[in-house]
């Protein structure tokens, strides 16, 4: 394949690209059969240069496509419920790719925070209609398993449980607190240090 | 076999005009709801087909205890799909088995592993009804799936095929030729591996014969592939040129 020109190459679903060689790593949209790599989506070929001499082959498709929320993503989720022991959520938001259906998603008591797993309160780190930043650790039979045990990661978005009819999002006065701005009614809250998702990778 | 009927003439055309290894004109077309995260519409000859995709989604239910996909088919056909007004649009004997075809055919192409615990939901409706309903369906199924972006090892490729009354296999049979008594053969296959996921039969004919109508299906199945594979890369050109091939990801 001459893919080493401008042009854009389209490709189909068992189309055979390449052969496996030792510098070209298998991307996005490709699979591997018989020692060659094959499109398993239909869209645009992108060889990447990847180190040096190592070629990444991707297949991407234009418009919109759905995504899965896998291990190691950052995940934006909403807290739904509040139990002793677990948070569960709805995930909404996976990286940068906005869902169309939301996952769920559970945050264990023991996956708060890092240090004094036995002392956190749930009641005291996240209440329902809350908006956080988290990260998928594992994947369960229904749901994906979440940690927020990171400085980078808790909670973003959070509305005074006592204001009713005019919802302001509270402002974060340390890595513990917030504060409505209005009634100046301050609530614990696992505050997440808002980064972005460039430093929390690296 | 107790045909009185001639499905081919002394000119070697066949009731409609075509000869036996011509397919019946197909036109299709991608993306044609907005709702679903894939649609395709199909037409092969006067069987006009819709189908729709939602998902990978989260699996519904209690009782998912594989680590696999779970395809979720639904063939329907409409009440002014036939000569005759159907009465159950859904539901009956034909389309509960149509839609265990459409799972079993589906399955052998989408790369399962991809989506642990996950949920494709595919629906098909025939809106006209003139013979090779399932082939035609499969075929919008694939059309569809590869406009929600998922995953496939390869594009399956669904045709039928019969054999005249001397023992001429004839593809693509319309409904007339079904009715008439010939034997039906359709074939579900992924034709660059060269492999059947998919082969149903009614009537009876010679073993003999057997490879050779499931030849001229898999010559059916080829070129039915290179169609889609045209209106595939039409309409991905059209989509990069609208969304000026930005890099996703």
């Amino acid at each position: 394949m001459g893919s080493s020109g401008e042009e854009t190459i389209v490709c189909l679903p068992g189309e055979r690209l390449c052969r496996i060689e030792d510098n070209i790593v298998l991307g996005v949209g490709t699979y591997e059969q018989n020692g060659y790599i094959y499109a398993s989506k239909s869209g645009i070929v992108n060889i990447e240069e990847s180190g040096e001499n190592c070629q990444v082959v991707n297949v991407h498709k234009p418009g919109f496509h759905l995504t899965i929320p896998t291990t190691g993503d950052i995940v934006t989720a909403r807290v739904l419920v509040t139990t002793p022991k677990f948070v569960k959520c709805a995930i909404f938001c996976v990286r940068n790719v906005l869902l169309e259906n939301s996952y769920r998603g559970l945050l264990r008591k023991e996956d708060v925070r890092e240090t004094e797993k036995d002392r956190v309160d749930i009641y005291k780190s996240f209440k329902p209609g809350d908006v956080i930043l988290a990260r998928v650790i594992n994947q369960m039979e229904q749901s994906f398993l979440l940690t927020t045990a990171e400085n980078e990661l808790g909670v973003v978005i959070a509305y005074a449980s006592d204001v009713r009819k005019t919802r302001v999002p509270m402002v974060p006065v340390g890595w513990s607190e917030m504060q409505c701005p209005l009634t100046t009614i301050k609530e614990s809250r696992k505050v997440a240090k808002v980064l972005p998702e460039s430093t929390i990778n690296s | 076999m107790a045909s009185n009927f001639e499905l081919l003439s002394e000119q070697g055309l066949r009731l409609d005009g075509r000869r036996p290894h011509e397919l019946r004109h197909i036109q299709c077309k991608l993306g044609v709801f907005e709702q679903p995260d894939g649609s395709a519409y199909m037409e092969q000859g006067n069987t006009k087909v819709l189908a729709a995709v939602y998902g990978p989604h989260q699996a519904k239910g209690k009782k998912t205890e594989s680590n696999d996909v779970i395809i979720n088919c639904q063939y329907s056909q409409a009440t002014f799909s036939t000569a005759e007004r159907k009465n159950r649009p859904r539901g009956d004997r034909k389309s509960q088995e149509f839609k265990m075809y459409l799972q079993q055919a589906l399955s052998a192409a989408i790369k399962s592993e991809l989506y642990p615990r996950s949920q494709i939901d595919v629906y098909v409706e025939v809106l006209q009804a003139d013979g090779a309903n399932y082939a035609v369906a499969l075929n919008a199924a694939t059309l569809a799936l590869i406009d929600a972006g998922i995953c496939l090892n390869e594009l399956i490729v669904a045709c039928t095929a019969s054999l005249s009354k001397n023992n001429i296999p004839l593809t693509d049979i319309s409904h007339i030729e079904e009715v008439s008594g010939g034997p039906k053969l359709t074939v579900a296959a992924l034709p660059t591996a060269q492999k059947i996921a998919f082969l149903e039969m009614s009537e009876r004919f010679h073993i003999d014969h057997l490879e050779t109508v499931i030849e001229t299906a898999m010559a059916g199945c080829r070129e039915i592939r290179d169609i889609l594979e045209a209106v595939v890369k039409e309409h991905l050109l059209h989509m990069g040129s609208a969304a000026d091939w930005g890099r996703v990801c």
